[in-house]
């Protein structure tokens, strides 16, 4: 679990282009939206891609979004509980 | 009814992005690119939206900003953009990936910025402008097209105030494209050496350039935009020659009256051909300045060459790199600009001071 959310946060800075945060910045339980890392819909596309990429997950049901992007260890476990299937 | 330049913004092959006078020092160049000097663009982007931003967005966000600063505007009434090329990089990136993925899970940031018209649509996102928003896609006339539809827009009395401008850039991939159309020098040259190459080709260029224009003369106003019109493939350089002199006498301004003429010589022989007929046979005697050894080759160019001529009245000097031929009257009260872009779109620009 840590190496994965530690592999996340590099994920989520490349693909985010977020330039002033470092991996290391991102709380493992830091909201990731709004007044947490301030990232917005635009980037919630970017994460789903990611998430099919590089760890070949969908998400079936759009309602579970804000549930499962809430922070780094949310899409962890989501992405466990996923790939054990 | 007076159309003025309140403000004027500029990212340049030179350090025009300070703002201010046209600068004294002409950054050197070697080679057939000319790129950008990027100011920090921190000063007026937040960082958030800096990072989904490809240089020419933020080059033209930059021109804008630095626009409606000088010219003391906060929100302008509309926004009228002109770009040949576009978001070209961000369209890259997206058709890479279109490729690449073999068109399966593409990102949205890549295509949502590779529109043309992102640039005009995220300064009026930054300044909250709901305004009339157009962006022209009109290859070499595409700087002149916005310029119009602005002198149009303010004429009719819809809008007081427009942002106006266009920008372009280079990528490495346009570059070599272009470089394969045998567009550029082959041979080395320089700033100074460019203009008189007389050889085939000249270098390529980048850049953003935006005008705040208005029908109110504000207190540091100096400088009206009289005319402006394009020429699309004229018959021969007699043409151009008489096309000129309609236009000055459109804009009841005798030939003698011209103070410089500020030409889009560019070190190409046949395309400088054009200008050296009108400098010696329409307006022989007067001094003529040139801007392409200072920002490059590029489809909006003629907007650098705008934003030159309104420093030039402004500061009733012009910098001693840029002028080609003769020297500045005493006193600067009109300029006429005459550009063309691969000898097919020629445009023609008349500013005054005021």
């Amino acid at each position: 679990m840590e190496n994965l959310m530690a592999a996340l946060k590099a994920q989520i800075v490349e693909q985010l282009n977020l330039q002033e945060v470092k991996p290391e910045d991102i709380g493992d339980d830091q909201p990731l939206f709004k007044d947490g890392l301030g990232l917005d819909s635009i980037d919630a596309l970017e994460i789903i891609v990611l998430l099919q990429q590089q760890y070949g997950i969908k998400i079936a049901n759009p309602e579970q979004g804000p549930e499962i992007f809430h922070s780094v260890r949310t899409i962890a476990a989501f992405i466990t509980a996923h790939q054990n299937k | 009814m007076n159309i003025y330049i309140q403000g004027t913004g500029c990212v340049s092959a030179q350090e025009t992005s300070k703002g201010g006078a046209f600068p004294e020092d002409i950054l050197p160049w070697e080679g057939p690119r000319l790129k950008a000097s990027e100011p920090d663009y921190k000063q007026w982007i937040d960082v958030k939206l800096i990072r989904r931003m490809s240089r020419v967005i933020k080059m033209g966000v930059a021109a804008a900003q630095l626009g409606l600063q000088e010219a003391g505007v906060q929100k302008p009434d509309a926004i009228i953009t002109g770009t040949a090329y576009g978001c070209l990089d961000d369209t890259g990136v997206f058709l890479s990936k279109m490729i690449n993925q073999q068109e399966e899970m593409l990102t949205p940031t890549a295509f949502i910025q590779s529109t043309h018209n992102t640039v005009a649509g995220q300064i009026a996102l930054m300044l909250g402008c709901h305004g009339y928003n157009n962006t022209f896609v009109h290859k070499g006339f595409s700087f002149e097209s916005a310029l119009l539809d602005a002198v149009m827009i303010l004429r009719e009395g819809q809008s007081s105030t427009i942002l106006a401008g266009a920008m372009d850039e280079l990528t490495n991939h346009s570059f070599n494209i272009l470089s394969r159309f045998d567009l550029y020098k082959k041979e080395p040259v320089t700033p100074d050496t460019l203009l008189n190459s007389h050889t085939h080709g000249t270098v390529a260029g980048e850049g953003a350039t935006c005008f705040v224009l208005g029908t109110e003369k504000g207190a540091n106003t100096k400088v009206k935009l009289a005319g402006v019109t394009t020429l699309y493939k004229p018959g021969g350089k007699a043409e151009i020659s008489a096309d000129i002199a309609a236009f000055l006498a459109a804009h009841q301004c005798s030939e003698e009256e011209v103070s410089l003429v500020i030409t889009g010589r560019n070190g190409d022989a046949s395309g400088d051909e054009w200008y050296e007929y009108v400098e010696t046979q329409l307006l022989p005697g007067k001094p003529v300045a040139c801007f392409k050894h200072l920002c490059g080759e590029y489809p909006t160019a003629a907007a650098f060459g705008m934003w030159m001529g309104a420093k030039i009245i402004a500061a009733q000097q012009a910098p001693a790199a840029a002028l080609f031929k003769g020297h500045l009257p005493g006193e600067v009260r009109k300029i006429l600009i005459y550009n063309h872009y691969k000898q097919t779109h020629h445009s023609l620009i008349l500013l005054t001071a005021c």
